[in-house]
């Protein structure tokens, strides 16, 4: 049970108080702190309403006269809606999320290279080591390197984009969820998002690479 | 009984402003009297403990200057009295003494550069910049007093938005020396896209380039029914119209030794030349300066082509930052609806001409760029008193904020521009067994080796009873408050107990040591005002005594010998008086020496201006 920092009202946990609706510092469930259901497929402009209206009730703007418990329930309250809304605006990481709530956590280093990316990631890495020696051998290679590099990284993002589409399309699906096999679907899921999860770091590399050569 | 007012205050570079919703509207409080809306950021400090802040700091400052009859002579004491100027105490806010660059040192002398807070040294006296800053604050406070004619405690201070979690904390840590409870830090370029909001109901994307004097920032929002939701910020918070100057100081002094450029009174004329030129150079095509400097004269013409040729690399680094903060709010230049100017830089044509060619628009700045940041100082003010309900402000952190790991890693938990307040849980456990404290080192920045990162703090988790090795679970949470700084809690998983985290900074200032300078000011309150008096008195006397000597040395033909003795025997009993403690004493006799020299003083106007008509009529024949 929660008391409330407001009005002293003991309550389940929640965002707002049941009583005089004043913030609680409660540990919520980010679809449960939004007030939404705990699905996949999301109305991005509901839930930036539902963020907006609960971000004016929450925020510690509205509570800096007030008492030190009730500042700091606002600030929590508040540090969490933000969190829920930037987690579930994002199809990735809400499908990230998604699957902890269910318990099948990704491993949080993403080292495995997907089976059928196996062969791009090696490319990649090949293009991404060639420009660094080029580089320090301040040849002329760099700036071949570097227009593969650029033409390297369109395609990356053309196939995270692509998977991306696959991604929010699977996502009605998953939200019928069990059928026959709940398992396989889990299993769908997770190895979508650990290949876009892989290729953003990878795409993270070459920009820095390209970014690296930007500030010299 | 009514709560007292919010303010909202500006501490900036260059010049500082203080300010407050008057109804629906914000207005900045100018110094009653003069009517300025701005005071100059610089505060002069004296070893006998005395300290003055704005126009009277700058006077003090040595440079060489003019007189009314067009004669140069050194101003700003010298010797046993000498004040210590500081401008530009921003820059070194936040900073520890291995941050200082050689440039820093030449400038000021600074007290023990191993210590994690930069110490000014002033005669025997040591000042950090926030006591400096303090001296700002306290300056402003009393302007609002005397002109509302109520109470400031309470305060909304803006800081730049690119500024670490040491530098926000050492401007809280500022306002705290001064007086004043700091309920909130503020962005300067959002506080500026809050006074715009207010007055245009801008919706939109808007981007706020906000180039100050010392630190530049870029901020990417988007407005849409009363949220100001900050998308991507990016910046650099040692570089502003300050860089410009120098650069342009150079020039000037390019064909002098290294040991005239060192002279502060040199260098100090030379800046203030260099900053006349630039601003100038805003409406013209072509600047003559001329340096008067002792013995030696330069005379150069800066034209806007070469002056742009050296101040365009500064310009190219905002431009990069402004990219950076782009790509990360995942935005074409294009897709911006709205480009804000802030910031007195923002005046500089080539500035504009930079801005225009990237986000392909001309930019706003209806509202003064010196001023837009107090003024939404004043409307983020109103909205924490509740009299601007309408508006959300959704700010972001500037800086991702992580822990050392294994090999000196930089392991991120909270990324750069996340929406605050945020909080971030990380789970930690011991190596060994028995391990009886776990140490936890935090880090901002975006580099990947910790070593590279801005160390934020170091603390302890524990004690932890004897378990063996990853057994303990100590769940700690990071939590970025609404004002961008870090608040660290810990809880033990098993037992459900808090545990006590001891922060210690890694640069600024411990609670203990803002608790011993706020005694040390009250209790030095009483004899400071005293002491404050007391030089006021002996300044002026001495102004008064050098402007005598001078006048009786280039016009001694004015003066009868008997005259001219009991002039000097007064002089001579203000000059005793002055290096005595009695006050009042000093006030009676300079008082004395003006009225005697009246005459004198009477002719030698009389004497110049018909000398200067002379002149003319001899001009007019000719």
């Amino acid at each position: 049970m929660l008391q409330c920092p407001s009005c002293a009202r003991r309550q389940e946990p929640r965002l707002l108080c049941s009583g005089c609706g004043a913030p609680l510092a409660a540990d919520l469930d980010l679809f449960v702190a939004l007030g939404l259901p705990r699905l996949l497929q999301i109305d991005v402009a509901e839930l930036e309403s539902a963020y907006h209206y609960l971000g004016r009730r929450t925020h510690p703007d509205r509570f800096a006269s007030g008492s030190p418990e009730l500042r700091d329930a606002s600030l929590r309250a508040t540090a969490l809606v933000t969190r829920a809304y930037r987690t579930l605006r994002d199809p990735v990481s809400r499908g990230l999320y998604w699957l902890e709530l269910h318990g099948h956590k990704l491993a949080e280093n993403n080292k495995q290279v997907p089976a059928d990316l196996a062969e791009l990631v090696f490319e990649v890495q090949e293009q991404l080591s060639e420009l660094r020696n080029a580089r320090n051998q301040e040849g002329s290679g760099a700036s071949q390197g570097m227009i593969e590099l650029i033409a390297k990284r369109a395609s990356l993002q053309g196939l995270i984009d692509e998977l991306y589409a696959e991604l929010v399309e699977n996502f009605a699906g998953f939200d019928k969820g069990g059928g026959p096999e709940p398992d396989q679907l889990f299993a769908e899921l997770k190895a979508i998002l650990s290949k876009i999860a892989y290729l953003r770091t990878l795409l993270r590399d070459v920009d820095h690479e390209l970014d690296s050569d930007r500030t010299e | 009984m009514m709560t007292p007012r919010i303010f909202g205050i500006d501490l900036g570079t260059t010049n500082s402003l203080i300010a407050v919703m008057d109804g629906a509207q914000p207005r900045v409080i100018s110094e009653p009297g003069t009517g300025n809306p701005l005071l100059p950021s610089v505060v002069a400090l004296t070893p006998e403990g005395a300290v003055y802040v704005g126009h009277d700091a700058i006077e003090l400052e040595p440079h060489f200057g003019r007189t009314p009859d067009g004669q140069v002579f050194a101003r700003g004491l010298s010797g046993g009295t000498a004040a210590v100027v500081i401008r530009s105490v921003k820059r070194y806010v936040g900073l520890g003494g291995s941050d200082l660059a050689p440039e820093d040192r030449r400038r000021y002398a600074f007290a023990d550069l191993s210590r994690p807070v930069v110490r000014f040294n002033v005669g025997a006296r040591t000042y950090t910049p926030p006591q400096i800053s303090a001296e700002i604050l306290r300056s402003l406070k009393q302007r609002a007093e005397t002109a509302a004619g109520e109470t400031v405690e309470r305060v909304v201070i803006t800081v730049p938005a690119y500024f670490n979690d040491g530098q926000r904390q050492a401007t809280k840590d500022a306002g705290r020396l001064a007086g004043l409870e700091v309920v909130r830090l503020v962005n300067e370029p959002t506080a500026a896209s809050l006074a715009y909001g207010l007055q245009h109901n801008a919706e939109g994307k808007v981007a706020v380039y906000d180039l100050g004097g010392g630190t530049f920032d870029i901020s990417l929002l988007n407005i849409k029914g009363g949220v100001f939701e900050v998308l991507a910020t990016n910046g650099d918070t040692h570089l502003g119209g300050d860089d410009i100057d120098r650069v342009v100081v150079d020039w000037l002094l390019s064909d002098t030794s290294p040991e005239f450029r060192a002279d502060h009174h040199v260098w100090n004329s030379a800046r203030r030349a260099a900053e006349d030129a630039k601003k100038r150079l805003s409406d013209t095509n072509v600047a003559e300066v001329r340096l008067e400097l002792g013995q030696r004269h330069i005379v150069k013409a800066l034209t806007r082509d070469e002056f742009e040729r050296m101040a365009e690399p500064l310009v190219k680094r905002t431009m990069e930052c402004c990219r950076r903060a782009l790509a990360d709010a995942h935005l074409q230049p294009t897709e911006i609806d709205q480009v804000v100017l802030v910031g007195g830089s923002t005046r500089t044509p080539l500035v504009r001409r930079r801005i225009g060619e990237l986000f392909k628009r001309e930019p706003l700045c209806s509202l003064d760029p010196d001023q837009v940041v107090a003024l939404g100082a004043a409307v983020q003010a109103g909205v924490l008193m509740g009299t601007q309900t309408d508006m959300l402000l959704l700010d972001v952190v500037p800086l991702s904020l992580g822990i050392e790991t294994m090999g000196g890693v930089m392991e991120r938990l909270i990324h750069r521009n996340t929406t605050i307040p945020t909080s971030t849980t990380e789970r930690f456990t011991t190596a060994v067994d028995n391990q009886t404290h776990v140490d936890v080192h935090v880090l901002q920045g975006e580099r990947e080796l910790a070593q590279d990162c801005r160390s934020l703090a170091r603390f302890k988790l524990g004690p932890i009873g004897p378990q063996p090795a990853g057994l303990p679970r100590i769940e700690v949470t990071f939590l970025i408050d609404a004002n961008g700084i870090l608040n660290v809690t810990a809880r033990d998983q098993l037992t459900g107990r808090e545990h006590s985290v001891d922060v210690k900074p890694s640069y600024g200032l411990t609670d203990d040591e803002i608790e011993r300078m706020l005694e040390e000011s009250i209790d030095l309150g009483e004899t400071d005002i005293a002491q404050r008096l007391l030089i006021n008195a002996r300044n002026e006397a001495l102004q008064l005594m050098t402007a005598l000597a001078k006048q009786l040395k280039d016009y001694g033909e004015l003066i009868e010998p008997e005259e001219r003795q009991r002039v000097e025997d007064a002089a001579a009993r203000l000059d005793s008086a002055r290096i005595g403690e009695d006050r009042e004493l000093i006030g009676r006799l300079v008082e004395e020496l003006n009225e005697l020299t009246t005459p004198f003083a009477e002719r030698i106007m009389n004497y110049a201006i018909r000398r200067a008509l002379e002149k003319k009529s001899i001009e007019e024949l000719s």
